[in-house]
């Protein structure tokens, strides 16, 4: 499904340049979860963003079904149109309701016409638990409940891969749990997903697949039950001693 | 309640100072001696205009009938043909029975017309809202340019708008009508238009790029990743938010550009102002026209800053 080769991406800093992301190779099969989870500064959420093309890579490949990023010919809109983002600030448009949230890039990018559109926003927004809310400005609703509309907003897209960029960091923690929840259920049904999080409980109960990433390179890789409870490298260790 | 009471005092000091304002300068003026002659002005709002009726052809006056304020004259003409007006009685210059040559005067009408002050201020108005229209445009177009990827559209875009913000704005409108008019053979509304909008664009451009920067990058970043091209997402995303928040300064613009369009009686465009001055010239009334004009130009300006107030709280339901 995806399938990163040496990844590499490359900021100019002012002390010279930052390797944000070192060669970083990995492969997503389909229906599979990876939690990529590290310290902060460590390259997961640049190396998520060059996997939509949000962030272009300096150097290496990124494969997402056959069609490769690096190629100058891709079209990234696309792209994009079949991999869902969904981001720390949930990044809603303030000046649309909820349900035109979920219905413009149905209409505009699958050309989707207003009344299937519609049907396909509210079927997700009983989805994710809040179909009375369809009327309603983002303003007028909690984080949890903006970032499960950003999730459907994402997925009314019936894209093949979601990302999700530290999806839980900025909520309050009493709505962490049913932003979770809606994630768990996806994870559930198969989706192919990506995540970065500094959620450890739901790596370890979800997650086919933990990396960890540390400077911009990945340290290791490995099961939950591995990575969780007999890590191999130093590093990983003093991360997990930290958090837990 | 304690609001009101600590406010009252406030208020009377305002009134105070307004009055000693007003009364100094009513003091100066009296010092002066200067003739107010106020009843001069009505008569450059509205007039009433006599015309003289006249006859096309030789012929006879058949009849006048007299029906109160209006007489009818019916004239056979030479030729078999009947013609008819209706004049005021005051001013009946005919009886029955007269003989009639072609361009004879039969009496007159008066109507209501519109004043130079009127017409002054028809042109002022159309002439800043053509020119706000083309400065918006331009101004969108250049303020996209100056947030754009491409290094030659915001270089260009950033020439135009140093070249038009350092220079004054009087200067602009003399090298658009004696040079630009001069070379291109332009008429002076399309130099004064022009002018306008090329000076108004310059700063709706900023105030357009400073919109569009202040938009979060989240928001195109959302639209981008949900598969919306460049162009879906700043006409969808951005400039929807960005013009919410550019309503206010926007406004601002537009209202200084009625101001400056007062400018443009200097090549010869009778706009409000111009019209203030072919007045005085014949009534020497100075002041008065000059403190009408002003009011008439307070009056616009205010108009548009209460219908802008309104749509900026239509704008804001979202928020």
């Amino acid at each position: 499904m995806i399938k990163a080769v040496n990844v590499t991406k490359i900021f100019p800093g002012r002390l010279g340049p930052i390797r944000a992301v070192d060669k970083v190779s990995t492969d997503v099969a389909r229906g599979e979860v990876v939690v990529v989870i590290g310290p902060s500064g460590s390259g997961k959420s640049t190396f998520l963003r060059c996997i939509n093309g949000l962030e272009t890579f300096t150097d290496g490949h990124i494969i997402i079904d056959g069609v490769d990023l690096a190629d100058r010919r891709t079209n990234m809109n696309n792209i994009r149109a079949e991999v869902g983002m969904v981001f720390q600030q949930f990044n809603l448009f303030p000046h649309k309701t909820v349900l035109e949230n979920l219905t413009l890039a149905q209409c505009r990018v699958r050309k989707r016409s207003r009344k299937v559109a519609e049907e396909k926003a509210h079927s997700l927004l009983r989805k994710v638990g809040i179909p009375e809310k369809a009327g309603e400005y983002p303003s007028r609703l909690s984080g949890g409940q903006q970032q499960r509309v950003a999730i459907a907003r994402a997925l009314a897209m019936d894209p093949k891969v979601m990302l999700f960029d530290e999806p839980t960091s900025a909520l309050d923690p009493e709505m962490v749990g049913e932003v979770l929840d809606v994630m768990k259920q996806l994870a559930r049904e198969g989706m192919t997903m990506v995540v970065v999080t500094h959620e450890m409980g739901f790596a370890r109960e979800v997650a086919d697949r933990v990396i960890f990433m540390d400077e911009g390179r990945v340290v290791e890789v490995g099961t939950p039950e591995h990575f969780f409870t007999n890590p191999t490298e130093e590093r990983a260790k003093l991360f997990l001693k930290q958090v837990l | 309640m304690n609001a009101t009471e600590k406010t009252w005092p406030w208020v009377v000091l305002l009134a105070v100072i307004l009055i000693g304002v007003s009364a100094a300068t009513w003091g100066a003026i009296a010092k002066i001696d200067y003739q107010w002659r106020w009843y001069r002005v009505p008569q450059y709002f509205f007039y009433l205009a006599e015309e003289a009726e006249k006859t096309p052809a030789d012929g006879r006056v058949t009849t006048v009938v007299r029906n109160g304020k209006n007489s009818t004259v019916t004239l056979a003409a030479e030729n078999g043909e009947k013609l008819q007006w209706q004049v005021e009685s005051g001013s009946l210059r005919v009886a029955e029975g007269e003989e009639m040559f072609a361009g004879d005067t039969i009496g007159f009408t008066s109507h209501w017309r519109l004043g130079p002050l009127m017409y002054g201020l028809w042109t002022t108005l159309w002439l800043s809202a053509v020119s706000s229209f083309f400065a918006l445009i331009l101004g969108l177009i250049t303020g996209l340019a100056r947030v754009s990827k491409n290094f030659t559209l915001r270089g260009l875009a950033a020439v135009y708008v140093e070249c038009i913000r350092g220079t004054p704005l009087l200067v602009q409108i003399f090298i658009a009508y004696f040079f630009l008019g001069t070379v291109f053979n332009l008429s002076r509304n399309v130099c004064g238009i022009g002018a306008l909008s090329l000076f108004a664009g310059a700063y709706v451009a900023e105030i357009v790029r400073a919109g569009i920067q202040s938009v979060a990058k989240g928001q195109s970043e959302a639209s981008r990743s949900l598969g919306m091209n460049v162009f879906q997402t700043m006409w969808d995303i951005v400039l929807p938010q960005a013009f919410k928040r550019i309503l206010p300064p926007l406004s601002g613009q537009f209202i200084s550009l009625i101001k400056d369009s007062s400018l443009v009686s200097v090549i010869a465009i009778t706009d409000l102002t111009k019209a203030g001055r072919e007045i005085i010239t014949s009534t020497f009334a100075t002041f008065e026209v000059w403190l009408v004009v002003a009011a008439m130009y307070l009056l616009v300006t205010s108009l548009l800053s209460q219908v802008v107030y309104y749509m900026e709280r239509r704008f804001s339901i979202s928020d």
